[in-house]
């Protein structure tokens, strides 16, 4: 059923393993030096809020900033901690970005299997409405968002906060794994169909591996979207315990300016769980790689 | 068939969430608690101050439970609107004293009787001004600043400045001494740390001189900065921008804190607030060493023997009109605007709202010469409108022109009055 | 989608039994899958959508709003912003805004993601880590660090480019001048917009089969052909879908702008989504802003027509 060229042996002359393999190696060594540089570049942002937090007070605000501190302390992430409702603001994001990660990931892939692969009355229209929501400047709605939570009982409340990030994260999500599914070439499809089991099913079994590397996107994404979040976690969230934490981050900014050490520190503690997800779900993505490579 | 199942598991999810949020019922502000909103700056700043009002409004009321929560400065008013909207604004709210007059004249506060609140015949006037409206009395006087020249004594010396100027002219040649002696060799060295969008000092020159913001004359709002007074002190404060500071011409005092960049040691003085002379020393951020040479004074005015005219710039405290513990709500403030409260506010190197406690700021090398500056202040046009001329950045954006040479003084001024004169005018 | 019933049934002659509920089954199904995404998205954007484009038709402002009631004006907050110069500018700014970024982002986004299929697999990992790290900082950290690093006094930026000898930059004030403080902008949304692009592309390469590529190769294509006439094909639906969510959201910078200005830009940097802000919040008239809001939405509707329109084909084809 595949539409795959069959590999028939060709005759190759005889070529010199030694000198293709010097070669691709030297070719391998550019690309790594290039890599290195790209990922250099990219980091050191990053690498200096870390090596931020970790340095006296003394050492920020220097006229000659130091590459590295040379006298690394704890005390900015002590500062960082013992910050009122610190353990709060963990809690309660952990709780919004669980919910809306896994509710989101659900809705997009069956939402998005509907737009990818079915034609029905309203989709074209639908599609449309995925577009066009995003383009609302979230700051315009804020109003208009208070008055109907206010309505529903969702002031101050966790389960208001997931349900709006829940609206601005299934957009992009469904929009995204639609563009996934479309991109599965037709005969990998096919080739599952074969074996006689129902749409559904074959649906499940055979694109849910295939769109992994797709989840796995749409799920950070959804994860740092609820983690980053600050104006309406900060406008719809009011007693201190409920707080996330960005608007917890929030509080190191004062009429006196910004408090840089344990402000590194602290931004540095909420950058940890995203990590953390990430590195669990990566290799998803390599998943996704050598399955391709197998079919066939 | 599993699909299905899930897809009917997913709907049932969702209804079962709508449930529990529909029988959630929202949490309105009832008899067993008000909510308070203060600044940040109140939570580092002077806690005990607010848990010395918790504690004796707590003994007055045992049933009922204070909530005190943090707001940040640059979106408190986001959240005030949303929460005037929803019905769910807090009980006590602190507002700039440049924010109040714009929801005054919009009927967002209760109206309060002036003679319920301790110390009210002391007021200090700059602050009483901004919670009134229409002769009535819409929020309570908090805490003010005020600002002085917070200067490095050893560097005056060795200048060969004796003692501190007495006139603004001198200031100036003090300054151009303060250049020639560590200018010189050090090519980011500042006489005076004057960043382009400190507004605040700006418009102090601007006073001093006889000119103002905005004049009111037929009901209608008339933006004053072109005048030739006004243009006369613009023209100091870019011979200041120019000669006297290497400070960045697009940031204001707080991003770098002014102070923090004092403690580096190249700035020769500053124009600040009480709580930046401790906190040039502060030992994580400053420079502790330098307590022995640093003093401060009253900034002289180009009229010799007077002190230029500071801006009080502070904090007040209304009930919003959503509440539904009004009466609460006023205790509470009593309880935080008590003789004890404002002393601990006082302490923390902030002017206490009454004259009482200014004595008590005298006493204080530390805070006398800043007490003594508040005698001689100005405020902002009390306009409803005020708070957009700000929003707005017209000074800042006046002031950036200035500085960088963008635009000559007298189209910058011209620019800058007649956007006032529009914005304090729509709607009028 | 005919074809798909013929392959799916093979046997179809032993279930035409139950082809009539099979087939009410089918039809519902799309509507079914629909229905919880939908749900959500309707039940808490609808209402809100409603209440703004009322509002855009009303004066609302902070009198209104005290009384929970807005003043029917017809349209014209719409000619008031219409009429209004700065519109028009700051428009003009922030189309320029758009295009330059969303250029910059989808073209270094593409090649690092292409950057990857060819190192080795350590570097790799190392790389899709530190783009992570990159894509989990908070918009107000990223924004507070790079403020900090071009920072006027203390800044590593000023330091480093002057000790390098290329310039004299101690005491170089990024943000004197628009064209230099909107570079910083414009470095600080790509760097923080290409750890996105960068993965969803190379999890869309991931997905190219192995032997499509292998075969294309042995048939003696060179790699920019291989590119060219297989991968890219099965990239297109990505990448257009990317481009546009990156003007979508390039269009509506804010952030960035706001805080890297300390909440108070000057009017030359200016872009709509402050525009929006300054005349909703700030001088609170929430009509004016909802109605700058309206606008904004139909402008990107028309800057993504294009797009939309051969998205909608794409999916016809299949």
């Amino acid at each position: 059923m595949s539409s795959v060229t069959q590999i028939a042996p060709t005759p190759v002359a005889p070529v010199v393993p030694r000198k293709i393999g010097r070669r691709r190696r030297v070719h391998k060594l550019g690309w790594n030096l290039l890599g290195l540089l790209v990922l250099a570049v990219m980091v050191f942002p990053v690498y200096w809020m870390v090596a931020t937090a970790f340095k006296p007070g003394q050492q920020i605000l220097s006229y000659t900033p130091q590459w590295f501190p040379t006298s690394p302390t704890l005390s900015n992430f002590r500062d960082a901690i013992d910050q009122p409702f610190f353990w709060n603001a963990v809690k309660n994001s952990l709780i919004i970005v669980s919910a809306v990660v896994a509710l989101s990931v659900v809705l997009a892939f069956l939402a998005s299997l509907a737009l990818a692969k079915f034609h029905f009355y309203g989709r074209k229209a639908f599609i449309v409405l995925i577009l066009g929501v995003q383009m609302v400047p979230l700051a315009a709605l804020i109003i208009p968002l208070y008055i109907l939570m206010s309505r529903l009982g969702q002031i101050d409340k966790l389960t208001g906060v997931i349900a709006m990030y829940l609206t601005f994260v299934l957009p992009f999500t469904v929009w995204t794994m639609r563009g996934f599914l479309l991109g599965i070439p037709k005969e990998l499809e096919e080739a599952a169909m074969v074996d006689g089991a129902t749409r559904f099913g074959a649906f499940v079994r055979v694109l849910l591996p295939l769109v992994g590397p797709g989840l796995v996107a749409t799920s950070i994404f959804a994860f740092i979207q609820a983690w980053n979040e600050f104006i309406i976690a900060y406008v719809f969230l009011h007693t201190p315990e409920k707080q996330t934490l960005m608007v917890w981050l929030a509080s190191f900014t004062t009429l006196r300016g910004t408090d840089w050490g344990p402000l590194m520190a602290g931004a540095t503690l909420s950058a940890l769980p995203v990590v953390v997800f990430f590195l669990l779900v990566q290799r998803r993505i390599a998943f996704g790689l050598t399955a391709g490579a197998v079919r066939g | 068939m599993k699909a299905r199942l899930l897809v009917v598991a997913v709907l049932a999810a969702m209804l079962a969430v709508a449930a529990t949020t529909a029988s959630g019922g929202t949490s309105k502000a009832q008899a067993g608690k008000i909510v308070v909103w203060l600044q940040n700056d109140a939570q580092n700043g002077w806690p005990e101050a607010v848990a010395l009002a918790s504690r004796t409004f707590k003994a007055q009321h045992p049933d009922v439970d204070v909530d005190v929560q943090y707001q940040s400065w640059g979106t408190h008013l986001q959240k005030f609107d949303a929460g005037l909207v929803g019905g769910d604004a807090p009980d006590v709210i602190e507002l700039g004293n440049t924010e109040m007059t714009k929801y005054m004249a919009a009927g967002a506060f209760k109206s309060l009787t002036q003679s319920a609140f301790p110390n009210n015949k002391t007021w200090l006037q700059g602050l009483k001004g901004s919670c009134q409206y229409n002769g009535k009395l819409y929020g309570v006087p908090y805490y003010a600043g005020a600002r002085a020249v917070i200067y490095r004594k050893d560097q005056y010396k060795a200048a060969g400045i004796k003692s501190t100027p007495k006139s603004f002219a001198q200031f100036l040649a003090d300054g151009k001494k303060l250049m020639k002696k560590y200018g010189k060799k050090d090519g980011g060295y500042s006489a005076i740390y004057f960043p382009g969008k400190y507004w605040y000092f700006a418009m102090s020159v601007v006073y001093d001189y006889g000119g103002k913001i905005a004049v009111r004359s037929g009901g209608k709002w008339k933006g004053t900065l072109n005048s030739p007074q006004a243009l006369q002190a613009l023209n100091q404060v870019k011979t200041m921008f120019k000669s006297l500071t290497r400070a960045s011409k697009t940031t204001d005092e707080a991003n770098p804190q002014q102070a923090l960049v004092f403690a580096k040691g190249k700035v020769g003085s500053f124009v600040g607030n009480g709580w930046e002379w401790p906190y040039a020393l502060d030992e994580k951020l400053g420079d502790p060493s330098l307590a022995p040479v640093v003093g401060a004074y009253p900034m002289p005015s180009h009229t010799a023997g007077k002190f230029m005219p500071t801006f009080l710039g502070g904090s007040d405290l209304a009930v919003p009109v959503t509440t539904k513990n009004q009466s609460l709500a006023v205790d509470w403030i009593k309880a935080f605007t008590s003789t004890a409260a404002e002393s601990e506010i006082a302490k923390a190197g902030n002017i206490a709202n009454t004259t009482k406690l200014l004595a008590f700021n005298a006493s204080n090398p530390k805070l006398a010469p800043f007490a003594r500056a508040a005698k001689y202040s100005w405020f902002v046009p009390t306009s409803p409108n005020w708070a957009n001329v700000e929003n707005a950045n017209v000074l800042q954006d006046m002031l950036v022109k200035i500085a960088t040479g963008r635009a000559s003084v007298k189209a910058a001024a011209n620019s800058a009055s007649s956007q006032i004169t529009r914005i304090l005018n729509t709607g009028a | 989608m005919a074809s798909v019933a013929e392959s799916e049934f093979p046997l179809a002659s032993r279930r035409r039994r139950r082809f009539t509920r099979q087939t009410v089954g089918r039809a519902l199904a799309p509507y079914a899958l629909l229905a919880p995404a939908a749900t959500a998205i309707g039940v808490i954007l609808g209402y809100p959508l409603y209440l703004l484009v009322k509002m855009s038709f009303e004066k609302y402002g902070l009198f209104e709003l005290i009384r929970h009631k807005g003043r029917w004006v017809g349209t014209a907050n719409y000619a008031s912003i219409l009429h209004d110069g700065q519109f028009w500018h700051v428009l003009l700014r922030t189309i320029l805004f758009t295009v330059v970024n969303v250029t910059l982002t989808m073209v270094l986004g593409t090649a690092i993601a292409l950057l990857l299929l060819q190192v080795s697999r350590w570097l790799r990992i190392a790389i899709t880590t530190g783009l992570v790290l990159v894509w989990s900082m908070p918009v107000i950290v990223a924004v507070d660090i790079w403020r900090w690093m071009v920072d006027y006094e203390f800044g590593v930026a000023n330091w480093t480019l002057t000790k390098l000898h290329i310039v004299n930059f101690i005491r170089h004030d990024w943000f004197a001048n628009p064209w230099t403080g909107f570079a910083v902008i414009t470095a600080l949304i790509v760097w923080g917009a290409i750890p996105f692009i960068t993965i969803t592309v190379y999890a869309a390469l991931a997905q190219v089969p192995q032997e499509l590529l292998e075969a294309a190769a042995i048939d003696g294509a060179k790699p920019w052909a291989v590119f060219r006439e297989v991968t890219l094909p099965l990239l297109m639906p990505i990448f257009v879908i990317l481009t546009s969510l990156s003007i979508i959201w390039d269009f509506q910078v804010f952030q960035q702008i706001w805080v890297m200005l300390d909440f108070r830009p000057t009017s030359d940097y200016y872009t709509m989504a402050i525009y929006a802000f300054h005349q909703s919040f700030q001088i609170s008239e929430y009509g004016l802003g909802a109605s700058i809001a309206v606008v904004m939405v139909l402008f990107m509707f028309l800057a993504t027509l294009v797009y939309l329109r051969q998205m909608l084909r794409t999916g016809e084809v299949r």
